[in-house]
Order: C-alpha cells, then sequence, then structure tokens
C-alpha cells in the first residue's frame, strides 16, 4: 500500500477572513472535482456556479521538484442562477458534475451542469494575436474610410497565453427534476444525464432534442417509493450503463434491448441485513454515487457507511463491502437531525482498479487496497500541510481507551466533510475537496 | 417506552425538515423529501404500535384502547412463511421491531403492516389482518387524482375504528398537516372511513388544529395519538412535487 508523501499542499481556494477563520463564503464550495483523460488537467466547479481548471506543470530540468505541481490555468463562470417563473423556484447555480471529453486536438471540451442544464465548454489557448486590421486601429475603434490609403494583410503576433473558455452548446429544458448525473459514452458522440426520475440520452450536436432513456416516474406520484442517484454510461460498451437508486439497488440497462430502457437487464441488489434495521435504514442504504472500475468488470457503490464493489457478473451480493465509518452507525439519530445522514459521498478508482478511495468527516477520507485488505485513514487539513510531509495515518477511537493521536467519535467535526474526491486516470495524484479547499496529493516514488 | 418518545421525537424532527424545505433554494428536492417521509412513516407506526406511556389518570381512559396487541396478535399476524417472533419479545423489539416484523425480506416497503397489526390489537378483539393487504395501501388507493380536502378530526377522540377500517388509517385525513403547512400541500388522497366522527370543516384551516389539540387534553404530547394516526407524510411529501 503505497503511503502518500510529498505532500503539496494546494489551498486554492483560502477561507475568507470576514469573522473567523472557520468561516468561509459558500459560493466557494467545491462541489465536483474531475481529472480530465490524461491526467494533465483538473477540473472543479463550487456552489457559485463557477469553474476552475488546474494544469500540470510540465516536468523540467531545470527545477525537479516542481514536476507535476498543479497550477489554475483556466477559470470561468460556468452557470448562473436562474429563476423558474412558472415554479416561482430558483435553479442553483452550483455545478453538480463535471465530465471531461477526450482531446483530439488543442482544444479541450468539458460538459458542467448544474440542476438543470448542461453545458458544453470549449477551453482553447490562445497566444497570438492579429494586428493590422485596416478598417479598425489596435484599440478596435474603427478608422475613418476616407484615411485608408494602403491595404495591409493582419498578421499574428505572439501575445501572453491566454486561455479562453466559450460555452459550443447549452443542453436545457429536458429536466423536470434535479440533475444528479452526467456521463460521457464511450461513442464519444452520445452522453447521458440524469436526474431522480429519468434519464435522458444527448447527441453533443444537437441541443434542441434529447432522447428519455429511463423513466421511473410512476403515474400516480403518491406511488413513488425510489429516485435515482447516480448513472454513468459503461466505460467501453457504448451500449450499456448502469443507474443506482435511493432503496440501494443498481440497475445495469442495455439500449440495444429497447428505446426505453425501464426494463434492466441485470439488477443488483444485496438483501439487508436484519439485525441492523432501525428508522434510518433506508436513508442510508440510499448509494450516492456509482462507477464503473477502468476495466469495466467491476461496479463501485458508495451509500453511506459503506463501499461495495460489485462484480457485473454476479447481481444477487456485492464482491466486496468496505466499511468507511462504521461508528457513526450508533450515531444515526444526530446525524439525521444534523441532515449529514444526508450528505452524498463519492468514490474512486484509481487508475489500476486495486485501491479505491472514498471521503468521510473531519476532513477524513479513506483509502481500501482491494488486494491486500489494508485500508488506511487520512487527513486533508493545513495543520499537516507541510511541502514534502507525509501523511500520518489517522484513526478514530470507537470505545474505550484513546490512544494518544486517535480522536473520538465525539469529537468528529461533521461540518468538515469530503464529498468529492478524484484520482489521476495513470499515476498515483489525487484531488481531495475540502469544502472551499482543495488538496492535491501526489505519491513520489523515488 | 423510550422507544416511543424516540419515535415521536424522530417524527417532529422529521416534519420540521419537510416543512423547512419549502423555503429552501433551489426547490424542494425531491429525494431527500423521499427519505425524510420513509423516516417519518416509519417514526409513526413505530409510535402508535409501541406501548404507551404509563398512563397519567386523565389519559388512562384513552390509553387502554390503544395498549399494545398481545403478542401472538402480532405475531399471528404476519405474513404466512416468516417465522414470528418469540410472544415475549414483539411488544419490546424497540423501534425495528414492530415495522420489521411485518417486513419479509422481499416486501421491503411493506410498512404499512406493523400499523395494521397493530391497530388490530389495539381494537381488542379484532381480528389479525392479513400482511400484505395493506402493502400498497398508499398506491392502489389512488383514484382521485385532484386534492381533496378532509374534514377535521374533532378534538373528542372517538373510540378506535372497529378493525374494519384499518385499511383507510394510512390513507385517513390529513387535516392537521394541511393546517401545519398550510396551503401549499395539496393533492392528499384518501376518503373518508365510514363511521369515523367528523366535524365539519370550514374553509379556513385552523391553523392551531395541532397545538388544540394537544391543548384539548392535558399531559398530552403534541404530536400526539390521533394526529399521527391522520397523518399522510407519505402524501403530502411526495405530491407537493
Amino acid at each position: 500500500m503505497k503511503c502518500f508523501s510529498r505532500y503539496l499542499p494546494y489551498l486554492f481556494r483560502p477561507p475568507s477572513t470576514i469573522l473567523s477563520s472557520s468561516c468561509h463564503a459558500e459560493a466557494d464550495i467545491i462541489s465536483t472535482v474531475e481529472f480530465n483523460h490524461t491526467g494533465e488537467l483538473l477540473a472543479t466547479g463550487d456552489k457559485g456556479g463557477r469553474v476552475v481548471i488546474f494544469q500540470r506543470e510540465q516536468e523540467s530540468k531545470q527545477q525537479p521538484q516542481r514536476r507535476g505541481e498543479y497550477n489554475v490555468y483556466s477559470t470561468f463562470q460556468s452557470h448562473e442562477p436562474e429563476f423558474d417563473y412558472l415554479k416561482s423556484l430558483e435553479i442553483e447555480e452550483k455545478i453538480n458534475k463535471i465530465r471531461w471529453l477526450p482531446q483530439h486536438n488543442a482544444a479541450c471540451f468539458l460538459l458542467s451542469t448544474n440542476d438543470k442544464t448542461v453545458k458544453l465548454w470549449k477551453v482553447s489557448e490562445r497566444d497570438k494575436r492579429p494586428e493590422g486590421y485596416n478598417l479598425k486601429d489596435e484599440d478596435g475603434r474603427l478608422r475613418d474610410p476616407s484615411m485608408i490609403t494602403t491595404l495591409r494583410v493582419p498578421v499574428l503576433r505572439p501575445m501572453d497565453l491566454m486561455v479562453e473558455a466559450t460555452p459550443r452548446r447549452v443542453f436545457a429544458n429536458a429536466h423536470t427534476y434535479h440533475i444528479n448525473s452526467i456521463s460521457v459514452n464511450s461513442d464519444y458522440e452520445t452522453y447521458m444525464s440524469a436526474d431522480d426520475l429519468r434519464i435522458n440520452l444527448w447527441n453533443f450536436e444537437i441541443t434542441n432534442q434529447s432522447f428519455n432513456i429511463v423513466d421511473i416516474k410512476p403515474a400516480n406520484m403518491e406511488e413513488l417509493t425510489e429516485v435515482i442517484t447516480a448513472a454513468e454510461f459503461h466505460p467501453h460498451h457504448c451500449n450499456t450503463f448502469v443507474y443506482s437508486s435511493s432503496k440501494g439497488t443498481i440497475r445495469l440497462c442495455d439500449m440495444r434491448a429497447s428505446a426505453l430502457c425501464d426494463r434492466h437487464a441485470k439488477f443488483f441488489e444485496e438483501p439487508e441485513d436484519p439485525s441492523n434495521r432501525s428508522f434510518f435504514s433506508e436513508i442510508i442504504s440510499s448509494i450516492s454515487d456509482v462507477k464503473f472500475s477502468h476495466s469495466g468488470r467491476y461496479v463501485m457503490t458508495r451509500d453511506y457507511l459503506t463501499v461495495k464493489v460489485w462484480d457485473l457478473n454476479m447481481e444477487n451480493r456485492p464482491m466486496e463491502t468496505y466499511q468507511v465509518h462504521d461508528y457513526l452507525r450508533s450515531k444515526l439519530c444526530s446525524l439525521y437531525e444534523n441532515d449529514c445522514i444526508f450528505d452524498k459521498f463519492e468514490c474512486v478508482w484509481n487508475g489500476s482498479d486495486s485501491v479505491i478511495m472514498t471521503g468521510s468527516y473531519n476532513n477524513f477520507f479513506r483509502m481500501f487496497d482491494r488486494n491486500t485488505k489494508r485500508d488506511v485513514t487520512l487527513e486533508a487539513s493545513r495543520e499537516n500541510s507541510k511541502p514534502r510531509a507525509i501523511l500520518k495515518p489517522r484513526k478514530v477511537c470507537v470505545g474505550g481507551k484513546r490512544r494518544k493521536d486517535e480522536i473520538s467519535v465525539d469529537s468528529l467535526d461533521f461540518s468538515k466533510k469530503i464529498l468529492h474526491t478524484a484520482w489521476h486516470p495513470s499515476e498515483n495524484i489525487i484531488a481531495v475537496a475540502a469544502t472551499n479547499n482543495l488538496y492535491i496529493f501526489q505519491d513520489k516514488v523515488n | 417506552m423510550e422507544f416511543k418518545l424516540e419515535a415521536h421525537r424522530i417524527v417532529s424532527i422529521s416534519l420540521g425538515k419537510i416543512y423547512s424545505a419549502r423555503g429552501q433554494r433551489g426547490g424542494l428536492k425531491l429525494h431527500k423529501n423521499l427519505l425524510v417521509s420513509l423516516v417519518l412513516r416509519s417514526a409513526r407506526q413505530v409510535y402508535l404500535s409501541e406501548p404507551c406511556c404509563p398512563p397519567e389518570p386523565p389519559a388512562a381512559p384513552r390509553a387502554l384502547p390503544e395498549e399494545p396487541p398481545p403478542p401472538c396478535a402480532a405475531a399471528a399476524a404476519w405474513a404466512p412463511g416468516e417465522p414470528p417472533p418469540p410472544p415475549d419479545e414483539a411488544p419490546r423489539g424497540g423501534p425495528r421491531r414492530p415495522g420489521a416484523d411485518c417486513e419479509s425480506a422481499r416486501a421491503r416497503r411493506c410498512c404499512c403492516c406493523g400499523c395494521c397489526c397493530c391497530e388490530a390489537g389495539g381494537g381488542g378483539a379484532a381480528p389479525p389482518l392479513p400482511c400484505c393487504s395493506r402493502k400498497r395501501g398508499a398506491g392502489e388507493r389512488g383514484q382521485a387524482g385532484s386534492p381533496v380536502k378532509k374534514p377535521r378530526r374533532e378534538a373528542e377522540e372517538p373510540p378506535p375504528p372497529p378493525p374494519g377500517e384499518q385499511e383507510d388509517m394510512e390513507t385517513g385525513n390529513v387535516a392537521n398537516l394541511i393546517s401545519i403547512f398550510g396551503s401549499s400541500f395539496s393533492g392528499l388522497l384518501g376518503k373518508d372511513p365510514p363511521g369515523r366522527r367528523r366535524a365539519p370543516r370550514d374553509g379556513g384551516e385552523a391553523a392551531a388544529a395541532a397545538p388544540a389539540e394537544a391543548a384539548a387534553e392535558p399531559g398530552q404530547i403534541c404530536c400526539d395519538e390521533p394526529v399521527l394516526r391522520t397523518l399522510n407524510p407519505w402524501s403530502t411529501a411526495i405530491v407537493a412535487f
């Protein structure tokens, strides 16, 4: 199990110091983190509707120690707050998900979505500027045509690198309920967007139409028993996708079977353990995230207390179950009261599908090595954020005698939650979003 | 006893969440409200099925009809094939039991069963009802698509309804919920259980319905039995969409 060392803190969003060090602007809370397909770019979205993209520095011989640091590459406002006049509802600008498209030319494309609208953004570099226009001068003011006596051809001159983001497509008005997931198909021509009750399939080129491929809305809303919580396309099979539900089930669907994939091809559910039954059993079984492994053979799901790895060929129970923070099981009532039980944690695979990672409270995040069955709890905090420092494993004391560097369950800070994490597609670099701070950890094996 | 208190507390918290969700930015979150309504329903059933609080003199006559079902009644009401709990454990099993007992592994949403078994017991000599008859209580009913306002129950608690009306418990009037949440909640389905006495309801809901009921019976807690029995949180939270 690799230990994460050479910690390079990137605190790009320092908390605002209006009142106290613990106070921060709500708009700065990071709501999604995603590496692109090469890992060169890292995108974050926040509650204020902004997207910030980081780019990894190129390795240089002159400064080998700065190899692989991530710096801000581009910042833009993706979504603005909107108002639905018919329903008298405000539509939040919070970015729920970002997904990258694979890169084919110099420009990068990503999808970002809030509750209602998906947008395709093109991020491109400009390092040359045309000069020598005939009809306007260098400031852009129109020249008096009568003063023009010669013609010249504008030339491109170098300029400071400018990264600009332009919205290329806006996919709107297709979701009645709140969008929780987007997923790019492996055909790179289509993608899907999922809300609580429906999943729509889009073509990147067409914004005024989408196909509804899953609809679980009952004819009578009073019969509603479950909602869609996450959805993802298979990484290789463009006809296959999965979606998870609030009842703790996963459905795998094949788009070749029918146009409307209401009937699943496979249904994954683990029987409930009756000894664990409580008022909150249903809530904690709700799946908050579903992710295919890179190989496409497994699916990982996250519910409130566990992470489960499912084999696509075995529907009746998960292959592996990992306890993230089982010590919270006795505290469910308090967590219900303070709404923490509704927190939606995400989970990620590493590049080789051997390690899985997910977040917890008190700025802790957990990694599970599937091969050695070892796990570790790490903390993303300023206190242990010295450069090159090795992250020390943390431990939560559940009862009895508390050792020196353990923390007791009651001392956990439930306002510090790590919901969003990302893992570089091929290297051991992880990005961890702790409220409004982004931490990037690298494992330098020298 | 403490489970009943905890159940009541959870009911109060859940109602508070539903209420405060109305004003939040971005609109009602369907997922969260669904989960809250599930918790509310479980807690309500536990609350209604648990042994009553130690009876205080004014409440004693009321408390008696709502005695917990004799253990064998709860056990007998199980779906066929489910092993009944040991008799001495059934009423005591904690918040889990009444709802959990009646749930088979498959019938996860069979939450009504707990209520029905226990109400049957609470009626005294009522025969136990088949467990799954109310499995789709909320759904099968659903004929009326339009909002229907229910008349308010009388403040004076009538004797517990006869067993034949058990099916309508879940779909009973939601007058108190309406009064708490105002007109934002609509489309509350249900039909009047036959035989229940009701006071005719006037157009303006009394916002003090729930506290008034509570105040009418000293020593009663706010969400007392008649209020809870008439709640239909399932409808309200979901149909709000």
